[in-house]
């Protein structure tokens, strides 16, 4: 049965804060960064009145404020943060630190693009640069999904078959300081959902010590990479699962928990997109059919780990992928389209596939110029 | 409680197990055996990049038999905040959290991290243990290098006086700031564990050898240490907060008086590292030297 919850009207950078409220994290580093800044405020605010009973560690840097979460995560608390663009790059070493020590670290990013020139507005190109670190990622599209996917985070992290560290993410301004409708559950309904941390992946214990991360040799080295691989291909079961068990409580759904298809299976032209262009496209889509076109869309919500069993299997059934990407690997294509492409080409699906970078540095990605590129690519 | 010769033959726990992976005549792992060992059942280690992430052992074999936690070279203060801050959150605050890392760390690249740490007053203890060079890497220049050194960055000879850390951490508000030397255990172990009595950011810097980077004879390490303090070039103090008072530390108070040293020719001599050195390079040493002597006398 679906519990009561009521419809209230915040920002993206809200609905995360709410939802870390509720998991009650007891251990959170603050570091401030445009357009991240009001997520830690608003926790700094809960903790100050006394709502959320955690330790709130101001720091110095994006570097120390995961760190100070690592430090955390390995006494066994439940520990949260968030970052954008230049501070997740600060964070840079602590991020693959944390990923490959197998970390259970919740780290909202609000994606900003990167200086030069300096500039606030969103593209993926701060995520996307740390999709080789071994964190779960998931690209939002609305405010809604921001809260339902920083709860459901916390679940599928610190799952013992998972200790993955999780990157929700979801666009700079566009979600994080625009004011939109979030259906909230109770607190209590939601902290239940996500369960105590009772049961620690890893725990500091001075009667049974353990070094941690020290000279490794090859062989272990190896080892342990190839555990997490294994933990990503099983991280997509939990994705799966614990959205389902999520929709259960609360009603929500976003595809799979995977991937999000949008209109018929079978369609002449499939748009392929992350984060808020999935919403866009999706009235784009809407607009198109209603002029005759034969189109429907693909988001991708979680692109770490890859779903690729889910791209492929609905590749198949179409003719067209033009995937829109808000980042780019110079010298390349966007992430996102060679990766698909990579995949087409791994199970020898022939469905023709396309591309189209849009969006950099805050561009303004409208419907209107989503259907315009669907529709140039409908004529070629 | 002073430290005697005795307290330091009984070891609860050893801290250091056999197999570890330090250098013959290594000053750090000698002051780790001691220092962690009287605490081995309290112990939380952060240890980032440095030479004690190479002597702790690898893979199975760690050497280290209390918790550890290796970290980036920079990170090691923040690991330990947020360690310290969950420990407490799970009423555990009994432990004792303690960064144990060298020069490059304390002096260079996690120099702002353990600001940071020292200026929210957190509740952990960093122990710099300092060969005043890049020992892992191949002995490179540090911040703590001191004039005249030859280093693998400065082969004919350091110019530039050391960054003196144990100052910054004073000006920003430590608990508790002391200088040690690996060749007076009883005093470190003393200064150890006061520190870890009280609440707060502390931090402790021990002189120790290292003979493969000071090209010295690892059967000289503690001579060297010792000499380092008979020449006035390591001071041993402590200074509390409480008191905004530095106390010169019984082992060494007399170098206070420049006629009771012992030449700085007696402690460079024995280490291939000065080997060259010109007069001119031995007067700004001394200079140098005099320098942290008239720093630390405007607190006593």
């Amino acid at each position: 049965m679906v519990v009561k919850q009521e419809t209230k009207s915040m920002t993206g950078n809200d609905a995360a804060s709410y939802a870390a409220l509720y998991a009650k994290p007891e251990v959170i580093a603050a570091y401030p960064i445009t357009p991240q800044t009001t997520i830690v405020e608003n926790l700094s605010r809960y903790v100050d009145a006394g709502i959320l009973d955690a330790e709130f560690i101001i720091v110095e840097s994006e570097h120390s404020a995961l760190a100070a979460c690592m430090g955390a995560a390995w006494s066994g608390v439940r520990t949260f943060t968030a970052t954008s663009s230049q501070g997740l790059l600060y964070m840079a070493e602590n991020v693959f630190w944390s990923g490959y020590g197998r970390l259970p670290i919740i780290m909202p990013v609000v994606n900003r693009c990167l200086a030069p020139g300096w500039n606030i507005w969103p593209d993926f190109q701060d995520s996307m640069a740390f999709r080789d670190a071994g964190w779960i990622q998931m690209y939002t599209k609305n405010n809604q999904e921001v809260f339902d996917t920083v709860l459901q985070s916390f679940k599928i992290t610190e799952d013992k078959e998972i200790a993955l560290p999780s990157m929700p993410c979801l666009d700079g301004f566009v979600i994080s300081h625009t004011t939109g409708q979030v259906d909230l559950p109770d607190a209590e309904d939601a902290y239940e959902f996500v369960g105590p941390y009772d049961d620690p992946i890893i725990e500091i214990d001075v009667d049974n010590p353990w070094a941690f991360g020290p000279m490794t040799g090859p062989d272990l080295y190896a080892k342990n990479r190839r555990d997490l691989m294994a933990a990503m291909e099983r991280a997509k079961k939990k994705i799966v699962s614990v959205h389902k068990e999520f929709d259960e409580r609360f009603g929500r759904s976003y595809g799979n928990g995977l991937v999000e298809p949008y209109g018929d299976d079978e369609a002449d032209l499939t748009l392929v997109t992350l984060g808020t262009i999935g919403d866009e496209s999706q009235e784009a889509i809407d607009r198109l059919k209603a002029e005759g076109h034969n189109v429907n869309a693909l988001r991708v919500r979680t692109f770490r780990p890859f779903p690729f069993e889910d791209i492929i299997e609905f590749a198949k059934k179409n003719h067209k992928l033009a995937v829109i990407d808000r980042a780019v690997s110079f010298g390349h294509e966007g992430p996102l389209r060679i990766e698909v492409e990579a995949v087409l080409k791994r199970f020898n699906v022939d469905t023709e596939i396309t591309g189209q970078i849009m969006g950099i540095g805050g561009e303004d990605v409208s419907y209107s110029k989503i259907i315009d590129y669907a529709k140039k690519e409908l004529k070629e | 409680m002073p430290v005697t010769q005795k307290d330091l033959m009984i070891k609860p726990k050893d801290a250091l197990l056999k197999g570890h992976f330090a250098c013959a005549g290594c000053g750090s792992a000698l002051a780790f055996r001691h220092a962690i060992g009287s605490v081995a059942d309290k112990a939380v280690l952060v240890v980032p990049a440095s030479c004690a992430s190479v002597y702790q052992g690898s893979g199975k074999g760690v050497s280290f038999n209390v918790p550890t936690v290796n970290t980036a070279f920079a990170a090691s203060d923040a690991v330990a905040s947020g360690i310290s801050r969950a420990l407490k959150k799970k009423g555990k605050d009994d432990l004792k959290v303690i960064v144990w890392g060298g020069d490059g760390s304390a002096a260079d690249i996690g120099i702002a991290t353990e600001i940071g740490a020292c200026d929210r007053q957190e509740n952990i203890l960093h122990v710099m243990y300092s060969n005043n060079v890049y020992g892992n890497t191949g002995g490179q220049r540090s911040g703590d290098t001191m004039i005249g050194a030859r280093t693998a960055t400065t082969p004919d000879g350091n110019t530039t006086p050391r960054k003196m850390v144990p100052f910054i951490l004073m000006a920003n508000n430590a608990r508790y700031v002391a200088t040690a030397s690996a060749a007076f255990l009883e005093d470190f172990v003393e200064k150890f564990q006061k520190a870890l009595s009280m609440e707060g950011f502390k931090f402790i810097q021990i002189d120790i050898s290292c003979p493969p980077n000071w090209r010295a004879d690892s059967a000289d390490s503690v001579k060297i240490s010792r000499l380092g303090v008979q020449t006035g070039i390591w001071p041993l103090f402590e200074w509390d907060r409480e008191t905004n008072t530095v106390v010169l530390s019984r082992p060494g108070k007399k170098y206070n008086e420049k006629e009771n040293r012992k030449p700085i020719t007696d402690w460079t001599k024995l280490q291939g590292r000065f080997r060259g050195i010109t007069e001119a390079e031995l007067k700004a040493l001394e200079e140098d030297t005099e320098r942290q002597w008239n720093f630390i006398r405007k607190f006593m």
